[in-house]
This record gives C-alpha cells, sequence and structure tokens, in this order.
C-alpha cells in the first residue's frame, strides 16, 4: 500500500501529444541554436539554451505534473500551475531569444518559401508590433487574469475539459506578450524608455496583489466546485486562502525582483555598446566521425537484425503456432512494420541500413561465383510490382499474420532468395530488382527528410577517381550502381554507406532535405534516369500507395465480412483495389489532362503526378500500422517470455491510447497536403498561367481527396487487432 | 466510507468512458489506498437488459488517490451504477444514475484534426497571393 503523499507525487499526466509538440519545438530550437553557434562566434550562449528549454519543461510541469492532475480538487494546485504557465514559463522561454533559433532550425525551404511571404507582409508586422507594444500587452495580460478569475468562468474552465485549455492557452500566450517588452527577444529590439519597465512591472504586481488578496480576505468560497470534494482535512476555505497566499508572495517576487534589478541598472550603468558579434563565415568542418561511425553503426545494427531474425524463423518452425504467442506472429507484424515506417518518415531508410540479409549475401557472394549479369529484361521494377500485389494478396488470402509458421518460411525463403541471387548475379540484383521490402522502402524513402548526397558538388567536379561508385580499399563502391553526383533523393538507395566510407574527399553525407523534394524535381539520376520516363517506377510505387488503403480495409469489418466469404472475392478485392482502381484513376486523370490542356506531354506529366500520389499511400501504411503498434506493442512481452522460459502467464491485453486517433488524422492531414503541394509544384512546371494549373492538378487533387477519405473512413471502422487470439 | 464518483468525458457519452472513485475515511477523510473497487453498471430498457462490470485500480487512474475503470457504455440512455467497496473488513455499496448521451459523430470530436487540411491549403493559396503581390511590386526581387 502506498501513501496518499506519495501516491499524489506519483499522479502525472502522461499526455502523448502535448509531449511531442514539445519535444518537436524543443528539437527545432536546438537544431537552429547549434547553426546560429557555428555561425556567429559567440552569437549563442548556453544561457540561452538553458532558459528555453527550462522554460519547455516548465510548460511540461504545469501541464503534465501532479499540479494538473489535482487542479480540479484543489485551487491551490491550480493556482500554482497558473503560476508557472503565466509567470514562469514565458520569461524563461522568451530569455531564450526564440525567434532566430526557431527560423533557423526550420528546414530553409518552409521559411523562405512558406513562412517568408507571411514575415515580410506588413500588416501582419504590424500587428505583431502593436501586440508586443507595452500598452497592448498589459492590457491584455491583466484581462485574462481578471477574466478568468471570475467566478462563472473559472467554474466554466473546471467543467469543461475544452474551455480549461483555453484559459491555460491565453494565461500562457498573454504571459508571452506581458514580458515581451521586457526582455525584448528577437532580432530587432524595441526602443523604449528605459524607466518604463519599472512602472510597467510595479503595476502588474498591484493588479497581482489586489486579485491575491481578495481570495485570501473575501472571507467566502469564491469556487464553490472546490467544496463538492475534499481530499484531506484542508478545507475548501484554507485552500482557497493558500492559493491567494502563492499568488501574492511567489507572484509578486516573479514582478518585483526584475522591477528592482531594472531600476539598479538605470542608476548604477550608463548605456552602453553593445559589444559587437563577429561574423565568421567558415564553417567548421566536420571531423569526419559520421563516415567512421555510421558504417560501424551499421554493421551492429545488421547483426542484431540478423540474431532476431534467425530467433524469429526458429520460434515460428519450432514454437507454437499461436500467433500472439509466438514471436513470428508478433515481431514482424506488430513492432518491424510499424517501427521501420516510422523510421522512415521520421530520417530515412533504416530497415535496408540495418538489413538482416546483408551477412547472408555476403556470405553467398564467398561461396558463389556472383559473375552473371541481371537479364536486361528484368532490369526493371515490374518484378518487385508483382511480388508486392502477390504479397497483398497471399496477406489476405493466407492470413500471414496469424501465422507463424507461413511467417517463418517467407523469412527462410528471403534469406535463400538473397543468397542465391547476389551469390549468381552482380552487384545488389536482390536490393535493386527483387526484394519487394526494399522496393517498399525506397519508394516510402522519397518523403524521407534525409538523403545520402554530397555536400560540396564543386568538390565532385574535381574528383578523378570516382570512389564513391568503384569503391577503393576502405570501401567498397555504390552496388546499386548510384554515382553520388548524378543521384538525386532515395530511390534505390539502401543507406549502405559505403559511398560514405570510401569518398576519399569526405564529401558524401547523411544530410537534411525537404520531404517530398525529390518527387517535386525531375532530373536525371543515376542508374535510374528520369522519373517521368519510367511507368515501372510509376506502377510499383501505385500498388504501394494503393496497396495500402487495401491493406487497411482487409482488416475492418464492414470489407472482412464480404471479403472472406469465398476465396475469389479476396482476388477480386486485392485486384481492383490494388491493380484496377489505380489504373483507371490514372486513365481518368491522364484523359481529363489531355482534355484540359493540348499540347501538353500527358504521359510525362501522368507519371509525375501519379507518383505525387506516394505521400497520402506512405501516411496510410503509417496510420495503420501505427495502430497495431499503438495497441498490441506490448504482446512481444508474453511471446518473450513464453520463447525464453516455455512457459504462459497472462496474454497482453490489447487496448486503444485515446491519442492514436488523431496520431492517425494527422498523419492523413499531412500525407495529403504533401500529395497536393507536389502535384501542384509539378503541374506549375508544365504551364505558367494558374488557371491552367489549377484544371491540370484539379484531378489527381481529386484522386488523393478519394484516397484521404477512404483512409479517414477505414480509421473510424473496427479494426482487428494483432497480438491476440481471434 | 465516503465514496465520490468522477466520471470522463464530460458530459458522458456511449463508447469508451473513464470511471472513477474516490474512497475516503467519514471521520477525517483521508484517502483510502488499500481498498478493492468494483463498479457495477445496468441499463434496463424495454425489456432488454445490458451490463457492464470492472474492477477499478489505481493502476488505471492518473490520480492515483482514485481508483478508476475505463468502460465501453455500449448504448446511451440512463445507466444505474453500483460501486462495490471493501477495505480492511468493512464493505459499502453506493449507487446512482448516469446519464448517458449518445455517441459523437467522429466529424463533431475530430473536427480540428479536419479542418487542417482546408486550412493549411487557404494558407497557401494566401502565401502564393502575397508572393504574386510582391513579385508585381518588385519584379526584380529575387524569387
Amino acid at each position: 500500500m502506498q501513501s496518499s503523499a506519495s501516491a499524489a507525487l506519483l499522479s502525472w499526466t502522461i499526455d502523448v501529444r502535448g509531449i511531442a509538440l514539445l519535444v518537436f519545438v524543443a528539437l527545432i530550437y536546438v537544431r537552429g541554436w547549434v547553426r546560429i553557434r557555428r555561425l556567429l562566434r559567440n552569437g549563442s550562449d548556453f544561457n540561452r539554451l538553458y532558459a528555453f528549454l527550462g522554460g519547455l519543461a516548465v510548460l511540461f510541469v504545469a501541464t503534465g505534473s501532479p499540479l494538473e492532475t489535482f487542479d480540479s480538487l484543489f485551487l491551490s494546485a491550480h493556482m500554482a500551475q497558473h503560476l508557472l504557465l503565466m509567470m514562469v514559463a514565458p520569461p524563461l522561454i522568451l530569455r531564450g531569444d526564440p525567434v532566430l533559433p526557431l527560423l533557423r532550425g526550420l528546414p530553409r525551404r518552409i521559411v523562405k518559401e512558406g513562412l517568408g511571404p507571411f514575415l515580410t507582409w506588413m500588416p501582419l508586422r504590424r500587428i505583431g508590433r502593436f501586440i508586443t507594444a507595452p500598452a497592448f500587452a498589459w492590457f491584455a495580460f491583466a484581462v485574462s487574469t481578471v477574466f478568468w478569475h471570475l467566478p462563472k468562468l473559472y467554474e466554466l474552465a473546471l467543467h469543461s475539459t475544452y474551455w480549461h485549455g483555453v484559459q491555460h492557452a491565453s494565461f500562457f500566450w498573454t504571459g508571452i506578450l506581458f514580458w515581451w517588452p521586457i526582455i525584448q527577444p528577437g532580432p530587432r529590439s524595441r526602443e523604449w524608455p528605459r524607466w518604463m519597465p519599472v512602472p510597467y512591472l510595479l503595476f502588474a504586481d498591484i493588479l497581482n496583489t489586489a486579485l491575491s488578496a481578495f481570495f485570501v480576505f473575501s472571507g467566502h468560497l469564491l469556487y464553490p466546485a472546490y467544496a463538492t470534494v475534499r481530499a484531506n482535512t484542508l478545507s475548501a476555505q484554507d485552500d482557497q486562502t493558500l492559493a491567494g497566499l502563492i499568488m501574492w508572495v511567489p507572484g509578486s517576487l516573479i514582478y518585483l525582483v526584475p522591477a528592482f534589478v531594472l531600476a539598479m541598472r538605470i542608476f548604477a550603468v550608463p548605456r552602453g555598446m553593445e559589444s559587437p558579434v563577429r561574423v565568421s563565415r567558415t564553417r567548421r568542418t566536420r571531423r569526419g566521425s559520421l563516415r567512421l561511425i555510421l558504417p560501424r553503426v551499421r554493421r551492429v545494427a545488421q547483426a542484431v537484425m540478423l540474431v532476431i531474425a534467425i530467433v524469429v524463423v526458429a520460434d515460428g518452425f519450432f514454437g507454437p503456432q499461436i500467433a500472439p504467442l509466438n514471436l513470428a506472429g508478433i515481431l514482424p507484424w506488430i513492432h518491424w512494420r510499424a517501427l521501420s515506417i516510422l523510421a522512415l518518415l521520421a530520417v530515412g531508410n533504416l530497415f535496408c541500413m540495418a538489413c538482416p540479409f546483408m551477412f547472408v549475401r555476403d556470405l553467398g557472394r564467398k561461396i558463389l561465383p556472383a559473375k552473371l549479369r541481371w537479364p536486361r529484361q528484368l532490369r526493371t521494377k515490374w518484378v518487385t510490382t508483382c511480388l508486392i500485389a502477390l504479397y497483398l494478396w497471399a496477406y489476405e488470402a493466407f492470413g500471414l499474420w496469424n501465422s507463424p509458421w507461413l511467417t517463418a518460411w517467407i523469412i527462410a525463403g528471403y534469406f535463400l532468395s538473397a543468397v542465391l541471387i547476389d551469390g549468381l548475379f552482380r552487384g545488389a540484383t536482390f536490393c535493386k530488382y527483387v526484394c519487394p521490402i526494399g522496393q517498399f522502402h525506397f519508394v516510402s524513402s522519397l518523403i524521407s527528410p534525409r538523403e545520402v548526397a554530397v555536400k560540396t558538388p564543386e568538390v565532385c567536379r574535381s574528383c578523378r577517381t570516382y570512389d564513391c561508385i568503384r569503391g577503393n580499399e576502405r570501401a567498397r563502391g555504390c552496388e546499386l550502381y548510384l554515382f553520388q553526383p548524378k543521384k538525386s533523393g532515395n530511390l534505390d538507395c539502401t543507406f549502405c554507406l559505403d559511398c560514405v566510407k570510401a569518398c576519399p574527399h569526405d564529401n558524401v553525407s547523411l544530410i537534411s532535405i525537404t520531404p517530398g523534394k525529390a518527387l517535386i524535381r525531375d532530373p536525371y539520376r543515376s542508374s535510374i534516369g528520369r522519373l517521368s520516363k519510367r511507368t515501372d517506377i510509376v506502377a510499383l510505387a501505385l500498388v504501394i500507395v494503393f496497396g495500402a488503403f487495401v491493406n487497411a480495409a482487409g482488416m475492418v469489418t464492414p470489407v472482412m465480412g464480404w471479403e472472406h466469404a469465398t476465396p475469389a472475392n479476396i482476388a477480386l478485392f486485392v485486384i481492383v483495389g490494388a491493380i484496377v482502381c489505380p489504373a483507371l484513376a490514372v486513365l481518368l486523370s491522364a484523359v481529363l489532362n489531355k482534355i484540359s490542356s493540348r499540347g501538353l506531354s500527358v504521359r510525362d506529366f501522368a507519371r509525375r503526378s501519379a507518383l505525387a500520389l506516394v505521400p497520402v499511400g506512405v501516411a496510410m501504411w503509417a496510420a495503420h500500422l501505427l495502430y497495431h503498434l499503438a495497441t498490441s506493442a506490448s504482446a512481444a512481452l508474453p511471446a518473450f517470455q513464453r520463447a525464453a522460459t516455455g512457459v504462459i502467464t497472462a496474454m497482453a491485453m490489447p487496448s486503444t491510447p485515446a491519442w492514436l486517433t488523431p496520431a492517425q488524422i494527422l498523419l492523413l492531414d499531412a500525407g495529403l497536403l504533401l500529395t497536393l503541394y507536389i502535384a501542384w509544384r509539378v503541374a506549375r512546371q508544365y504551364t505558367n498561367g494558374v488557371r491552367r494549373a489549377v484544371a491540370l492538378v484539379a484531378p489527381w487533387a481529386a484522386v488523393s481527396c478519394v484516397l484521404y477519405a477512404a483512409g479517414i473512413w477505414i480509421l473510424f471502422q473496427p479494426m482487428q487487432m494483432r497480438g491476440m487470439l481471434h | 466510507m465516503d465514496v465520490t464518483l468522477f466520471s470522463s468525458p464530460t458530459p458522458l457519452r456511449a463508447g469508451r468512458a473513464d470511471l472513477s472513485v474516490m474512497v475516503q475515511t467519514t471521520a477525517d477523510r483521508s484517502s483510502v489506498q488499500d481498498a478493492k473497487v468494483i463498479l457495477h453498471l445496468k441499463k434496463s430498457e424495454r425489456g432488454n437488459v445490458e451490463e457492464v462490470m470492472a474492477p477499478a485500480t489505481h493502476a488505471n487512474a492518473t490520480n492515483k488517490l482514485l481508483y478508476a475503470a475505463n468502460v465501453n457504455l455500449p448504448s446511451a440512455g440512463k445507466w444505474r451504477i453500483e460501486i462495490e467497496v471493501s477495505s480492511g473488513g468493512t464493505s459499502a455499496t453506493a449507487s446512482g444514475e448516469l446519464a448517458v448521451l449518445p455517441p459523437q459523430a467522429p466529424a463533431a470530436t475530430y473536427w480540428g484534426y479536419f479542418a487542417l487540411v482546408p486550412f493549411v491549403i487557404l494558407l497557401f493559396v494566401f502565401n502564393r497571393w502575397l508572393k504574386r503581390r510582391r513579385w508585381l511590386k518588385y519584379p526584380e526581387a529575387p524569387p
């Protein structure tokens, strides 16, 4: 049994969405801070970093700690929470001088193209200046403070999650406005009389004192909701007095201490010139650590994945044929699929980087001659397109996820194919032309935020050894025949990093790119050519895109009943969903494009626009697989326990967390928006007029919206869970 | 023992619901931490009886002073709830009625997430308008 005090201290509210947002903002800030620090010596000190991160930490404490949990039971807890939101988090965040680091932390294109026009729009700048002016900022802060403490409004916030959120948001943002004129963050500081902050803070303290005195001395309960339930001997009236004292004493100190310090500065130090900032254009050269570390990390990851694969295959063959108790029924279908696609969206093609088949492929090359050339007719993506379509059918027809034995056979077959194909044929034939998993990752990684690419093109122009493709004593060259200076996007790149290791100029690295950039441009790509000429790649992408919806729809109740009525229905469902529908969609869109825009090279345009559908398809895969991971991740524990000890204890109970549906919708939102953006940018390359571009993009936008609507419909249907008995 | 029931969401709707129970001693209103709490929910309507039973535990609760259960209420209507509490050899039962509204349509629950798409599209259109305006004003300026 735990005491009430320890139970209270353990009462943290874990809001995944809030934490994810805070972590995201922190990462953007740190990235920008590091960039500024590289550019400006002494331009970005650690105090700012600590202050900003401290401000975010205070926000987390205010919204996730026991203060949040107990704010509906104790006014004093609620008051402490408000104090943090209004008077502690905002000044710390502003002390971090967040504007420049946040802008520098975002991809340059997003800042320049996306935010730039807004940031330079004069009316918006005027509004910004107006709301951060001392008079408005003070008034907004005062109104927000008084307004939300009126009994009716306070009770409204107590009884409604929505209004409670609005209350906290208004406290935080008016706090930001209030502290802005005092701290004056940003590249341009406002000139206002030096003595002004002192009365500004003192008047705020007077308001705060009046309000807190009212709490302490009013003599009656202001908020009756707190009288309904008392969790300990502290009466509601005493709780109100305590809340008033919290507001009064620490609250006043937060105003008075800076007011005192500022007053002392006015009297003590004459206004001086700030020390000039030295600008250095010379970027610190990287120490080549990435080149040395990443290949080693990759080798270790491959070894770990190989061990896991062997264990999964062994358990699949020899373990109990009950999917929730067998590692082959759990790890590949719940964990690996979801984690690899989330890694694709967050970083890049990490699965291929850590591919467990790499060791056996190398072994195959040592045993077998590896001299043959892959037949010219098969040097396309048609083979893998057919294999992926076959997988989609087999998944439904044989319930692969529910059969450890078949899963083990698939993995073992994969090992055998990798050994035979790469043992007989030159280069990475298996990866480039056969592996369906690899092709899935290649296509999905077209919207990844990282790419293996050259750092400085000029260095490559003077290179005469071409080690990145030919290899040298340090590393073999690119086995997929991607010549770095001509490489664009992640297509066919396994993230093996051989080129990174081989480049004698340390000019190849894992660099950040704007997601989807590879689909907007259509340069000649090494070993691939132009995407607008590759029907096989478009077909592969379309099967993956539409396959996402087929695969997810096959698990929702309204579809499952019809689909599994007869074996023919399954085949019909997959063929229509993954082959006929995309073919019709592309055909119809191309015909409409032809009608609306004569003289257009419809085939090229249709190929590129069809590839623009990749984001919405990948988003659907991610939303679907995230569901299985979020609901059934814990299913691995009993399976591991059974595999290790042979004992079966309690089965995991799948449950749906509250953050899942919003996260899935957000994924689909992001996928649709990126698809529409890419389609628009592609259309603009084919025509100058906005109206003609709209006409061109309309059919493709309609297809993507239909896919989005289908995805939303699927997400709201009861979906079959993994990791439990069916 | 004093027993208080908290329910979420507000108002309660058919579907997932979080029911939390606070157990306090009558004497000093200190919270009881070692109780066993079971929730029985029952709805009878036109001869059709629906029942839900769930143990409430600290593990399910965000506020660890409370005992919580995540229950799935299959339909709207008036549900009778009985809370069985036993601790240290004594037991108590509290009962009451819960008014459960029909489930909200997904569009109403998640409208903010759906509205994001048209909102971003509008921002994009505005962005393009601003860029075009700037280009018309300063044709020599870099794009």
